[in-house]
């Protein structure tokens, strides 16, 4: 009796066991052809905080009912690496979702692997989108080994920020505006130590940064390069025919780094942006901490953004000024290159016969019917056209259903597939409005269209070349911190010393490998 | 003639036991799906994984991914800061968690325990960007309190956040401050099961306070410490990836980075996951020796130990 | 005199406490008052720092303990009228109970069963036990695993992979193993099988320990981010430790909006109410599990 029991139990583990795998296997490949299409979207959230679209989003059903496809989304984590790290765990199972977004490093790997399809054929197939979202710069953007395999969409609009000086801390210390590196120094001294904001406190500093890096815009990162710009030597690398490649082996990269060790040294940096993370920068201008600083157009001046600070200092003025000149002339506020988010589609789901459909998904999401659902929901709930047609939430009855409202953003959680930085689009964005408390008039708009005046040195493309593997990237930013933080001391023999061993350790393979792609895909100028 | 006498008894044992291996039936088949599977798949430590090919059909490459990671430039660096914070935090975190247990149990005042075991838990809850925050707030060279401190005492500000001398202590010592009062549950619990009637004898033969600490309270948790102890031992090559992926910054690389950093940015996000496995293969071999050598000890000195 | 330890209530023999016991006593109290000024910093710093208003201004020390008099509860109201909070509150709850429930169903069995020093294959089945806790081979051979089991977009995937985690298991068998031996015996020799012995003798035992292991899947399920992200595709299942590290790591947080989805709150008053709020189950259990951390638990067993 026991003995059965025991058996009877021991085989259904057994079974269950089995079973198992064999039943997840089943249960896919049984789509019929009639019904409509099912395709898997992994997007990235326009706000990703705010929740996605419901599931009782009318998109859903006008997409079913138009274009006979089932929309199945897939937020993606907000943070970068996460949303690495998801792709790949799925494309390591060959379980890659139809359509998705996925950053062009890992793009290169999955396109190794074999598993994304190529797009080529695609963009004759999507006239209306191809003619606004993918110019031949964007086509060229995702490709390897001479196939495009990416939907490259236009990203954040180029040259969207400023070197920022507080005016008002000029005029209190009867200070010009600074032109030169020099003179930026001497206003970033007296910023530090002559009480600019003149509260009786020795609480402010010149520069305030945090370490923003990324491929083309290498330590120290995207918040000085205004500084190296000074130098010639902002951004990774050196796009300029006559002498291509890694900045940090051009002499006068060195001389950068005097300046910002002096920087530094004297005091005049606020001491914290090597701990300060993005918000913790944010933070610390809206309240008075530094008098310089390079800053994104909406971080700056969008309502929100802009609003503590207004109400902290209604005297304060924020003014976007030319880089600063170096001692050769040199000047730009950073590199830019085009930006993009790159939405792919798997190998699967071409096997699977869905590249079609996707792209019909795709050209809908460009008519006019597409564009304003994405962008900005249904008009009258979410949004009223002004006399301009521009799209704004004043007119909706309820403010939580706005686009721009609590409610109103999940239904736009896909505005980034339809948007590609129109007017139509900045001029909703970035709508004028009156500071509440210093009755400023003030548009990031505005600021934009000042900030892509100044000087910048184009490097489109350099975000493309080849990264350097994790052990090189620590030693090229380790190093150079350590020469900043005095860990190491900064001087031409350790600096050349230190530069020798980099390239030993295979910085001179990287600079190598990047001037030859760049090359070959004639991307110097 | 002996060995089949040992073996009747091994049978009759077994039979003994069958309502236990009934028992069993269910976690182990849970072990072999969820646990072995895994490490069947585990394979690709040693192979060249391609996701169309699967874990079975792509190509074997021999130890090669382990020869990457203990050839990477900075192995030996990792190895030795991995080992620094994870036996910090052993030495460090585990005496304060189970100090912290004997003096919620042994405190008079009820209400004073009561609250500090209400609160002491907490801390593990903020994660470790809220934690970095506070960190901030107290340590930043600019106008961090405790540099405002240090100033107004006519000091010079330190870096700490920053500095490579301050930096592991501020790993060690934030953990301790965060997972401290979590640690310390297990302990409670197990102070609970204390039969009070060895308090009693202790009383009557005159022993005090310190002394009944000495020789009841701590021997009576003593197992649940050594089993705590050889589990961290087991896993000492995790030294907490989480907190030092938050605290660590460019120039404090030399002290801060750890293998699991290491892996994170070598492996994980460069499709590399043959090489992460085998990293994971590494700790664990590491994990194991461990493990054996102090089990052996722990049997040695008649303690309870793991097998 | 009276011993105030409430511990030695039930001991019956009254001894003079000594100096040497005021000076342990005064240790303890000295340690503990200590122990809660250091707890309770980052707790009230986070505390104050939810409640920071959006035009914030002042040094970190006010920062962190005089904020309150400027207290604004945006943060809050922002989070509660976040169309995700709530679906995904409910996730996490299916997470948080499925996953307890069927990690104490297959942790106390095995933990007691290997806490049978008679059994023959005690140690060969520890050994079984440790050895994947020890070589963990990371994401990739799990999720394989998972994708092969067809779970992937299921809530299940969450829990299931870590319903047994060794760690917790061998804690709980350390305490089985205390539990007298007689007892257990006794039973047997009635007649008692060992399912019966663990649901009449070891559980009714045990209930501090199993409160305790519950507590820890249980923070381990409603914590778990990992997990979640990799398993879990439908935006409708996404639960909360998702949706907080949205808010925490929110790469471009009010970057290329134009109002961000929290309105007047700072991010900074944001993360800290989130992380708050995401923690109220867990601060809410804990005290109800203190319920069973009773003093001398096994007492009135042994003594019949």
């Amino acid at each position: 009796m026991k003995k059965q029991r025991v058996l009877l139990i021991a085989l259904v583990a057994m079974l269950s066991l089995v079973a198992l795998p064999v039943f997840s296997q089943g249960s896919k490949d049984t789509a019929a052809a009639t019904g409509p299409v099912t395709i898997e979207l992994w997007y990235g959230a326009a706000v990703t905080e705010a929740g996605p679209p419901p599931a009782d989003w009318v998109g859903f059903d006008i997409i079913k009912e138009k274009l006979n496809i089932d929309l199945k989304l897939t937020a993606l984590p907000s943070n970068e690496s996460d949303q690495d790290v998801k792709i790949q765990a799925a494309a390591a199972a060959n379980n890659l979702p139809d359509l998705f977004m996925v950053r062009r490093d890992v793009l290169g790997r999955l396109v190794g692997q074999g598993l994304v399809a190529s797009v080529d054929d695609l963009y004759a197939k999507m006239p209306v989108r191809t003619a606004t979202h993918y110019d031949s710069v964007s086509q060229s953007h995702a490709r390897f080994n001479g196939k495009s395999y990416g939907l490259a969409d236009p990203g954040s609009i180029n040259k969207n920020e400023g070197l920022l000086i507080r005016k008002d801390w000029l005029d209190n210390l009867g200070l010009s505006v600074p032109t030169t590196l020099d003179e930026l120094m001497t206003v970033m001294h007296a910023f530090t130590y002559n009480d600019p904001d003149g509260n009786g406190k020795n609480d402010t500093y010149g520069y305030g940064a945090f370490q923003e890096v990324n491929n083309y815009e290498a330590w120290p990162g995207r918040r000085l390069e205004p500084l190296f710009g000074a130098f010639g030597v902002d951004g990774t690398w050196s796009m300029r025919a006559e002498d291509p490649g890694l900045m940090v082996l051009k002499s006068e990269f060195y001389d950068a780094m005097t300046f910002l060790k002096k920087m530094v040294d004297d005091g005049v940096m606020d001491p914290n942006w090597l701990a300060y993370k993005k918000d913790d920068f944010r933070a610390a201008w809206k309240q008075g901490r530094f008098g310089v600083m390079r800053e994104q157009n909406a971080a700056f001046a969008a309502e929100s953004n802009y609003a503590p600070f207004d109400k902290n200092f209604p005297n304060g003025e924020w003014i976007i000024v030319d880089a600063p000149v170096g001692p050769n002339g040199h000047a730009s506020i950073g590199p830019y290159t085009a930006s993009f988010r790159i939405y792919a589609i798997s190998a699967k789901a071409e096997k699977a016969g869905k590249k079609d459909k996707i792209a019909e998904l795709l050209e809908w999401m460009a008519s006019d019917e597409g564009y304003y659902l994405l962008g900005w929901g249904v008009e009258g709930v979410n949004y009223t056209l002004d006399k301009n047609g521009v799209p704004v939430a004043d007119g909706v009855a309820n403010r939580d259903l706005a686009f721009s409202g609590p409610v109103g953003q999940t239904v736009t959680q896909l505005r980034n597939m339809v948007f590609y930085n129109g007017d139509i689009e900045l001029l909703a964005r970035y709508p004028k409005y009156t500071t509440a408390t210093s009755k400023k008039e003030m548009s990031a708009l505005d600021v934009l269209r000042v900030m892509q005046t100044k000087d910048w040195t184009a490097a489109v493309g350099s975000d493309t070349l080849p990264i350097a593997n994790a052990d090189l990237k620590r030693f090229y930013e380790q190093g150079l911190s350590e020469f900043i933080t005095g860990k190491r001391v900064l001087n031409k023999a350790n600096w050349d010393k230190w530069i020798e061993e980099f390239k030993k350790l295979g910085g001179q393979s990287w600079n190598d490998a990047g001037v030859a792609f760049a090359k070959e895909n004639s991307l110097l100028i | 003639m002996e060995q089949s006498a040992k073996s009747t008894v091994l049978l009759r044992e077994i039979k003994r036991h069958r309502s236990v291996y009934l028992l069993l039936i269910i976690p182990l088949t849970y072990y072999i799906i969820f646990k072995y599977v895994p490490i069947f798949n585990g394979q690709i430590a040693f192979k060249d994984y391609m996701a169309l090919d699967g874990v079975l059909g792509s190509k074997w490459v021999g130890l090669e991914h382990f020869r990457t990671f203990m050839h990477s430039y900075y192995f030996i660096e990792l190895l030795r800061n991995t080992l620094m914070y994870s036996f910090g935090k052993l030495v460090f975190s585990l005496p304060l968690a189970i100090l912290l247990s004997i003096a919620i149990y042994e405190s008079t005042h009820p209400r004073l325990s009561k609250i500090v075991q209400t609160l002491a838990y907490l801390p593990h809850f903020l994660s470790w960007v809220i934690m970095y925050g506070i960190l901030l707030a107290l340590l930043a060279p600019g106008d961090g309190i405790v540099n405002d401190v240090i100033k107004a005492f006519g000091g010079k500000s330190v870096d700490f956040l920053t500095s490579t001398k301050a930096f592991p202590w501020i790993v060690i010592l934030s953990d301790a401050w965060k997972e401290m009062g979590w640690s310390a549950i297990i302990f409670i619990a197990a102070l609970m099961g204390i039969d009070p009637s060895l308090f009693e004898a202790a009383l009557v033969e005159g022993a005090n306070s310190w002394q009944r600490v000495r020789y009841i309270t701590l021997p009576s948790i003593k197992p649940v410490i050594v089993i705590v102890v050889l589990l961290r031992l087991g896993t000492i090559l995790d030294a907490g990836f989480n907190q030092i992926f938050m605290l660590y910054s460019t120039p404090v690389l030399s002290v801060g980075d750890i293998i699991d950093t290491w892996v994170y940015r070598q492996g994980l996000l460069e499709f590399q996951f043959g090489l992460a496995t085998a990293v994971g293969l590494f700790k664990g071999a590491i994990g194991m020796a461990l493990i054996l050598t102090s089990n052996r000890l722990v049997k040695r000195f008649g303690g309870s130990a793991l097998f | 005199m009276k011993n105030k330890n409430p511990r030695m209530r039930t001991v019956s023999v009254t001894v003079k406490p000594t100096a040497a016991d005021h000076s342990f006593n005064l240790f303890v109290d000295i340690f503990l008052v200590l122990l809660l000024v250091i707890i309770a910093i980052p707790l009230w710093s986070t505390i104050t720092l939810s409640f920071r208003p959006n035009d914030y201004i002042g040094n970190n020390l006010q920062g962190m303990f005089l904020a309150p008099w400027k207290w604004s509860t945006a943060a809050y109201k922002a989070l509660l009228g976040n169309a995700g909070f709530l679906l995904a509150f409910k996730n996490s709850f299916k997470i948080l109970v499925g996953g307890v429930a069927c990690a104490l169903v297959l942790t106390i069995p095995l933990a007691y069963v290997l806490s049978i020093t008679t059994l023959p294959g005690r140690r060969a089945l520890s050994i079984l036990v440790i050895l994947p806790y020890v070589f963990n081979v990371g994401m990739i051979p799990s999720y394989l695993l998972v994708t092969k089991l067809g779970l992937i977009d299921k809530l299940v995937a969450v829990f299931l992979p870590g319903a047994i985690s060794t760690y917790n298991c061998l804690i709980m068998r350390s305490f089985f193993e205390g539990i007298p031996n007689e007892l257990k015996e006794s039973a047997r020799i009635d007649g008692a099988t060992e399912i019966q012995v663990l649901l009449k003798v070891i559980l009714p035992l045990s209930k501090a320990i199993i409160m305790t292991i519950g507590l820890f899947y249980g923070v381990s399920f409603w914590n778990d981010f990992f997990h979640a992200m990799l398993y879990l595709n439908s935006n409708s299942l996404q639960p909360l430790p998702i949706l907080l590290r949205n808010i925490l790591m929110a790469s471009g947080m009010n970057e290329y909006v134009e109002v961000s989805a929290f309105g007047d709150a700072p991010i900074a008053a944001i993360k800290a109410a989130s992380v708050f709020m995401s923690a109220i189950p867990m601060i809410i259990a804990y005290p109800f599990i203190q319920k069973y951390f009773t003093k001398g638990t096994l007492l009135g067993s042994v003594k019949g």
